[in-house]
């Protein structure tokens, strides 16, 4: 055999077994062992530590949110021990709104491209997180809350009619959820609304800054400005302006507040209210919230209507003592905030309720149920609420 | 919006969120191109060297220097595109033999040590008497390229000459494995309506034969403008058959495959319809456009008999449309494959970037480094036959320069 | 012939057809090794053939090792389990808590491009034949909710005569017969004994096949790691006795996860009390997630 052909043998001989000893000394340890593939890697895959970690975990330290949530609907929907809705197990758990696991703690932006692939990281118990950490309170604006409430309650087309869902413009609008509900155990105390301030650490409830209750001795003699329009006592001599006898002083002092700023608009009570210093507010408010209030009655036929109306429009909710469905008196509103309505002049009620459905007044709540009333529903009501005792 | 989503390919209807990142992009779209040229240039030069048909002797070794040049590229655009490229050997370490990819590296292992070593049995003569004509450092290349032997006795060429010929019977089930396995990549996932065809691998190796031959056509006439030296007739003539029966025969069985496709009407018909008119028209136009091209000037030079100049230029021309409609074809299957959604719900529309890893750039770059590997192995192992003169210095480090 | 004859012998004809398929697996891992290949044998092997418990593609002697040398996860045996999930659409409020969940758990890109498991609102309008699909993938419900990581549908229906809607939480199957495990080219990605198709994310190349293979859409390329991404059913959370993320924070229990061994977990209950489908059983991949209330849309 010539050279060459030797040689070029030799060549591809060397290169070859070369070639299988690599391959050979290349491949992994494990390999082949349980299947084609590295018997280690499965292993090292269950060796990786899990993030969301569970409710007991929050538990430990959320003492108070943790019992708020356990004891309410959304550990368990059930009404009458039987389950509402389509909650079986348990309810969504903690992680399912702070989705940062057991933390990311407590952000919800805080979502890393990979957090393995970061290198500064925290350990936060056992679990490691990204050191940068944008920190961010949930449900502090109406933004975040809807977001977070409306991830499953929004009424969307799709989801199974036994969700309990709502459709944000005939609901609530643009106030938060947390006016009404408290999230962990989001069914609603109607004696209790609204909901102060909530710390979404804690869970408790932030102490308001004690607000000093009126004077109704000193508030008389400012209320003397008054009288030309709303009368001594707080009976007005228009009925398309209101009566302030015996209404609640929490929201007489924020509508005081609302026209000197300008988010409520009168070109009377403006003026009138740029005049008055804080503590003038409180005082005339306790003064006319302590003075008896009267009936002014309304249409007969139209106060009938307006009863069969009221149930339907939903204004029992805020506006009984007894709150939604409940067998409070009517027209006693549930919250210092919100207005009284029994015995308020008819005329007035009817001048409040267009104002809202034409936007000239806004209310997140009002607004919207404004907005599916007719005008002869607004006559029926305003009579209805009028005639009802106000005692 | 675009802020917050600038980086979703367009999709029409509905697509898996997945899909709207392409999984393959343009680098492999000229992966199975490139390795088609290196198909049918190598068919090119077999055809003298197993068949002896003598009118394709002038080209047959710059063929299979067209075919190796082409060949040692042919993996880079998979490297390029690979997320982990440092770890390609893994297939070869522990390949799965139920992936149809799996034997990739051994394939085109195997192909190119063969095109190495009948390059080197072609060339052998030369290089021995290279060896002894050069001085320096490019004689020393050249002795060691020799392995040391001079040995150009009768009885040691005919040697050469079996082993050569051997060598590329046995090339030629190899160039049509590797090309067609390169389709078989693709026609055997059941995924992919667009893909998902026993024709594919068909498809791919008589492309490839055509747009190789396209390749050796466009280059022949190119370089022989260059050196100045005629264009031999009869070679010409034999290309001419070649690349009337690739184009004929592969434009027959790519019309089959879609009138299969439309025969069987399977769910999601519609989309296909909608593919090919929507996000892939421009290809399939120039696809079909320029093999229509390539059909009609083969067959009227063929039926008109004609020869010298004229056959030159339209030969060429033709070739060159083959290599472009079949350059479309491979965008077409790649990328229409992907556009055509899995849920045959919906289509998506590529956009292919222009700089970065992954890039026209990349493909441009990738496409222009086999003819400037070409252009250096000729200058290293001249194909045409020149007499080699001792004091001729055709190849020299310092012309180089 | 009793009854009880004729269930033996329907029983004998697949296992007939798995020793031919056996068969079918030797005769082309010879071929591979014909090809070039050391320990091709390994690789194909005669997947499917023996007791029928085998992964897929492991051989008697992979089992054997699989059986006697469980890998080393405290513990865990991963003999004595074969997992399964359910998925109730009828429940299904296409929250995308279970997304959201799964993106954190698994560090899984952020964007819209790469998820490891979504949800599709199917909805059929009034008088149409068709639904329309969407994901939060859309760009219409990324512009809504502001941003890729806020994990919402729009509310693009809420005018619309709509005459059907439902939402159907889509995930990796890990399937009995896997087209990407098929089609890896390393493997790096395999069927773990108990269920989960799993990946060696430090040997996989990423060369995206198994992401072009899978019928389900489920993969996807992780560009940072330059590796493929899969949902693995939480393999490091269910080896530890806790569900995978998604069905741990799905609040309404659409979700349902367990060991099919064990005849009352809830997947095996959910199974038996339940008619229930998988996703294109006629890719012929034998998917591990069943369905409850599919749709002929559903894709």
């Amino acid at each position: 055999m010539p050279k060459h052909i030797v040689r070029l043998l030799a060549l591809v001989a060397v290169f070859a077994i070369i070639a299988i000893a690599a391959k050979e000394f290349l491949i992994p340890a494990t390999f082949y062992q349980y299947g084609h593939y590295r018997g280690a890697a499965v292993a090292e895959i269950a060796s990786k530590v899990p993030k969301l970690d569970g409710s007991a975990s929050c538990q430990s330290c959320h003492k108070e949110a943790y019992a708020e949530w356990a004891a309410g609907i959304h550990r368990k929907a059930t009404r009458n021990d039987v389950v509402q809705g389509l909650v079986i197990k348990n309810g969504p758990n903690c992680e399912v709104c702070h989705t940062g696991p057991a933390g990311n703690h407590p952000s919800r932006e805080a979502m890393p491209l990979s957090i393995e692939d970061r290198v500064a990281t925290i350990t936060h118990k056992h679990i490691i997180h990204p050191a940068d950490v944008p920190g961010r309170n949930l449900m502090l604006a109406a933004k975040d809350m809807q977001s977070v409430c409306l991830n499953c309650h929004e009424k969307l087309e799709a989801r199974p009619k036994a969700q309990p869902q709502i459709a944000v413009d005939s609901h609530g609008g643009q106030e938060l959820c947390t006016t009404c509900h408290n999230p962990h155990s989001p069914g609603v105390v109607f004696a209790a609304l609204p909901r102060p301030p909530y710390d979404p650490i804690t869970g408790k409830a932030i102490p308001v800054s004690a607000v000093k209750p009126g004077d109704a001795g000193a508030g008389k003699s400012v209320a003397a400005a008054c009288a030309a329009c709303h009368g001594k006592v707080g009976m007005s001599v228009n009925p398309e302006w209101p009566n302030l006898a015996g209404q609640h002083a929490g929201y007489l002092v924020s509508s005081l507040k609302a026209f000197k700023s300008g988010t409520r608009k009168n070109d009377m009570m403006s003026g009138m209210a740029a005049g008055l210093s804080d503590a003038d507010m409180r005082n005339v408010a306790a003064y006319f919230s302590k003075t008896g209030c009267g009936v002014t009655g309304g249409d007969k036929a139209k106060t009938v209507l307006g009863k069969a109306k009221v149930a339907e429009a939903g204004c029992a909710a805020c506006h009984n003592s007894g709150g939604l469905r409940g067998a409070g008196a009517a027209g006693i509103s549930a919250s210092q905030t919100w207005p009284n309505l029994a015995g308020q002049n008819a005329g007035y009620l009817g001048v409040a309720l267009k104002s809202f459905k034409d936007d000239s007044r806004d209310h997140a709540v009002m607004s919207s149920v404004a907005k599916t009333l007719s005008d002869s529903d607004i006559d029926n009501l305003s009579a209805y609420f009028a005639s009802v005792s106000c005692r | 919006m675009e802020h917050v989503f600038e980086h979703v390919t367009p999709f029409v209807g509905y697509v898996y969120p997945n899909e709207t990142d392409f999984p393959w992009s343009q680098l492999i779209v000229i992966y199975p191109y490139i390795t088609g040229l290196v198909a049918g240039a190598f068919v090119i030069s077999s055809l003298d060297h197993v068949f002896n048909i003598k009118s394709f002797a002038p080209i047959s070794r710059f063929a299979l220097l067209t075919a190796l040049c082409f060949m040692i590229f042919a993996p880079s655009p998979l490297l390029f595109h690979l997320g982990q490229p440092t770890r390609a050997f893994n297939a070869v370490i522990t390949p799965h033999w139920t992936s149809a990819m799996a034997a990739f590296g051994y394939v085109a292992g195997f192909y190119l040590c063969l095109l190495v070593l009948e390059v080197w049995f072609a060339f052998r003569a030369d290089i021995v008497a290279m060896s002894k004509a050069r001085t320096g450092i490019m004689g020393k290349i050249y002795g060691w390229l020799s392995l040391g032997s001079d040995d150009l006795s009768e009885h040691a060429l005919a040697i050469d000459h079996k082993v050569a010929r051997i060598l590329s019977m046995i090339g030629i089930p190899a160039a049509c494995g590797l090309h067609g396995y390169v389709g078989f990549v693709f026609g055997s996932l059941k995924t992919r309506e667009w893909w998902s065809s026993d024709l594919m691998p068909v498809i791919f190796l008589l492309s490839a034969v055509g747009s190789g031959v396209g390749l050796v056509i466009v280059l022949y006439v190119i370089v022989s403008k260059f050196r100045k030296t005629p264009i031999i007739d009869e070679t010409m003539r034999g290309l001419l058959y070649v690349m009337f029966t690739g184009v004929a025969i592969v434009m027959v069985i790519e019309g089959l495959e879609i009138l299969e496709m439309f025969y069987k009407a399977r769910e999601g018909i519609e989309t296909v319809r909608e593919l090919i008119a929507g996000p892939i028209w421009v290809g399939m136009y120039i696809q079909w456009g320029m093999s229509v091209f390539a059909l009609l000037t083969t067959s009227a030079l063929l039926v008109l008999n004609v020869h010298g100049k004229r056959l030159v230029t339209w030969l060429f021309l033709s070739g060159l449309a083959m290599m472009i409609g079949v350059l479309a074809m491979r965008w077409n299957v790649v990328i229409g494959g992907q556009e055509l959604s899995k849920t045959m719900k919906g289509l998506l529309t590529f956009t292919p970037e222009l700089f970065g890893r992954e890039s026209l750039f990349t493909v441009l770059i990738i496409s222009i480094c086999p003819y400037a590997a070409l252009w250096l192995v000729t200058k290293l192992l001249p194909p045409w036959g020149e007499k080699i003169e001792p004091e001729s210095r055709a190849f020299d480090v310092h012309k180089l320069a | 012939m009793t009854i009880q004859d004729k269930k033996l012998e329907a029983q004998e004809v697949p296992l007939s057809r798995r020793r031919f398929l056996g068969l079918l697996g030797k005769g082309a891992a010879c071929a591979g090794a014909i090809v070039g290949a050391v320990g091709a044998g390994n690789a194909l092997g005669a997947a499917e053939a023996g007791s029928g418990k085998h992964a897929y593609q492991q051989n008697d002697k992979q089992y054997a090792e699989a059986v006697n040398d469980p890998p080393k996860i405290p513990e865990y045996n991963w003999n004595d389990h074969q997992w399964a999930m359910g998925v109730d659409t009828t429940r299904c409020i296409g929250c995308l808590r279970c997304m959201e969940a799964c993106k954190m758990e698994n560090s899984v890109q952020m964007d819209a491009n790469h998820n490891r498991t979504w949800v599709e609102r199917y909805v059929y309008l009034e008088g149409s034949n068709t639904a329309l699909i969407d994901s939060q993938a859309d760009p219409k419900n990324i512009a809504n909710a502001g941003s890729e990581t806020k994990f919402r549908f729009d509310n693009r229906y809420k005018d619309a005569k709509v005459e059907k809607a439902f939402f159907v939480a889509k995930l990796c199957n890990q399937c009995e017969h896997p087209s990407c495990v098929e089609v890896c080219p390393t493997g790096a990605t395999f069927k773990s004994k108990d269920g989960p198709v799993l990946i060696d994310t430090t040997y996989c190349i990423g060369c995206q096949y198994c992401v072009q293979a899978c019928p389900y859409g489920a993969r996807s390329f992780n560009e940072s790691r330059g590796t493929a991404e899969k949902c693995n059913w939480c393999y490091h959370r269910i080896t530890k006795g806790l569900n995978p993320a998604c069905v741990e924070v799905c609040p309404t229990g659409s979700r349902v996860f367990g060991d099919r061994n064990d005849p009352e977990s809830p997947v095996s209950l959910f199974i038996r009390n339940n008619h229930v489908q998988v996703l294109k059983p006629e890719m012929g991949n034998a998917p591990n997630v069943f369905y409850v209330g599919l749709d002929k849309e559903v894709v």
